[in-house]
C-alpha cells in the first residue's frame, strides 16, 4: 500500500474508533450513574453535526489565529498517526506532539477572548508542568530497551516479553496520563473541567468545533495506541480494539466515581505520581 | 490488507448504529420503561453475533463478509434508542459464545 493511502486509512480508522470509544466512555459513565446514557456513536454524531452548523466568530477573537489554531490541533494529531501506526517512528516525536498539544490548548483558550477560554489557557500552562513529566516517564522505556524507536521497542518486547510486566510503575503512570487526557468529567483534566464550561473549546463554534472534536477522537485513539504499543508490543487490529475498549471502560469507571479535583490538587497528584513512577521504575531497573 | 478490513468493520458498525438508532426511534416513541424483549432485535442480534464470532461455520462465504455483516447487525441492535437492545445484545452474545465454545471443544 502506498504511503498516502496508508495515512488516509489510519487517520480514518483513528477518527472512527476514537469517536466510538469516547461515546463508549459516556455510556459506561451513564450506566454507573443508573442512566440509559447517549448512543455509543453520540460523539461522532456531534462531530458531524458541527460541520453543518453555522460558524460564528466572537468579536473578541484574535483572527486569524482563532481559526488557525483548530486546524493546527487537527494537524498535529494527524501527524501523530503518521508517526505512530503508519511509520512506527521515534517515540520522542510523539512526546513533541504531546508538548505542542499543550501549547495549542493554551493558545486556543486565549485566542477566543472568552474568560472561560482564558482560564483554560492559564490552566494549560499549569497542567503542562504536571503532564509533561507524566509523558516523560517513557524515558524509562528508553533506559530499559535502549531505543526510542517504536519498531525497536516492539522488537524488544517480542524477545523479552511485554514491558507492562517489567515496568509496571511506568505503565501505571501512563494510565494516569490517559485519565488526565480523557474528555468527560476526568478528575485530572483541568483545562476542560466543567467549572469553566468547556474550557478552551467554549467559544469555538460550527466547523471549528468540528475540527476540535475530530482532534479529540484521534488524540484519544493515539494515547491508547501509544500505551498499548509501548507496554504490550505488536498487537493485531482486533487485539488493539479489544484492549482499547477495556481501557476506555476502565477510564469511564474511574471518571464516573471520582470527583473532579481542583487545579492545585490535580497538578500535585500528577506530579507526585510521576515522581513515584520515575524513582520506582529506576529502582526496579537498577536493583531488581 | 488487515487494516482495510478493520476499516470496513468499523464503518459497518457506524452505519449499523445509525440505522438502528433511526429505526428504533420510529418504532418506539416512548423511553425505555417496560423492559420487554424485542423479538426482531433478538433475532438480528443472534444472527449478527453468530456471524461475527462463528464465521468459520460458513466456509462458503469469505470471513470478512461474514464479519462485516455480523458487525452491521450487532451495531443495529447496540445502536438502538438508549435503553433498548441491551437484553437482546447480551442474549445474542451468549448464544454465539456458547456455539463458539462448542465449536472449539468439538473440533
Amino acid at each position: 500500500m502506498n504511503l498516502m493511502a496508508d495515512i488516509l486509512l489510519n487517520v480514518t480508522v483513528a477518527f472512527f474508533v476514537g469517536s466510538i470509544l469516547l461515546g463508549l466512555q459516556r455510556k459506561v459513565m451513564a450506566r454507573i450513574q443508573m442512566r440509559p446514557g447517549p448512543p455509543i456513536i453520540q460523539h461522532m454524531l456531534h462531530t458531524l453535526k458541527f460541520f453543518i452548523k453555522e460558524t460564528v466568530f466572537p468579536r473578541t477573537a484574535a483572527m486569524p489565529f482563532y481559526v488557525a489554531i483548530t486546524i493546527i490541533l487537527c494537524a498535529i494529531w494527524v501527524a501523530a498517526v503518521i508517526i505512530g501506526p503508519v511509520t512506527h517512528g521515534p517515540l520522542l516525536l510523539l512526546f513533541a506532539i504531546f508538548a505542542i498539544h499543550k501549547i495549542v490548548e493554551h493558545n486556543a483558550g486565549s485566542s477566543s477572548g472568552s474568560p472561560y477560554g482564558k482560564l483554560s489557557c492559564v490552566r494549560a500552562v499549569f497542567s503542562a508542568a504536571a503532564e509533561l513529566p507524566l509523558f516523560a516517564v517513557l524515558i524509562i522505556v528508553f533506559i530499559q530497551t535502549g531505543t526510542m524507536d517504536l519498531n525497536g521497542i516492539i522488537a524488544y518486547q517480542a524477545e523479552h516479553g511485554a514491558l507492562l510486566f517489567t515496568l509496571p510503575l511506568t505503565a501505571m503512570i501512563f494510565i494516569v496520563l490517559i485519565i488526565s487526557k480523557s474528555y468527560y468529567y476526568s478528575p485530572l483534566n483541568i483545562t476542560l473541567a466543567r467549572d469553566i464550561v468547556s474550557g478552551f473549546e467554549t467559544e469555538h463554534f460550527g466547523t471549528l468545533r468540528g475540527f476540535i472534536m475530530i482532534s479529540e477522537a484521534i488524540a484519544w485513539y493515539m494515547l491508547l495506541w501509544i500505551f498499548l504499543t509501548v507496554f504490550l508490543g505488536a498487537l493485531t487490529p482486533i487485539e488493539y480494539l479489544i484492549a482499547m475498549v477495556i481501557l476506555t471502560a476502565i477510564v469511564g469507571l474511574i471518571n464516573a466515581v471520582t470527583p473532579i479535583l481542583n487545579p492545585n490538587h490535580s497538578v500535585m497528584t500528577e506530579v507526585t505520581l510521576a515522581f513515584i513512577g520515575i524513582v520506582g521504575s529506576l529502582l526496579m531497573i537498577f536493583f531488581l | 490488507m488487515d487494516q482495510i478490513f478493520y476499516l470496513i468493520y468499523v464503518l459497518a458498525f457506524v452505519i449499523g448504529s445509525i440505522i438502528g438508532l433511526v429505526l428504533s426511534y420510529k418504532k418506539y416513541t416512548e423511553p425505555f420503561i417496560r423492559k420487554n424483549i424485542d423479538t426482531a432485535a433478538l433475532v438480528i442480534a443472534i444472527i449478527g453475533w453468530v456471524l461475527a464470532l462463528n464465521f468459520a461455520l460458513i466456509p462458503v462465504i469469505p470471513y470478512y463478509i461474514s464479519i462485516t455483516v455480523g458487525v452491521f447487525l450487532i451495531a443495529m441492535v447496540i445502536g438502538m434508542r438508549p435503553g433498548y437492545g441491551r437484553y437482546e445484545t447480551v442474549i445474542g452474545f451468549a448464544v454465539a459464545g456458547i456455539i463458539w465454545i462448542l465449536r472449539m471443544v468439538l473440533s
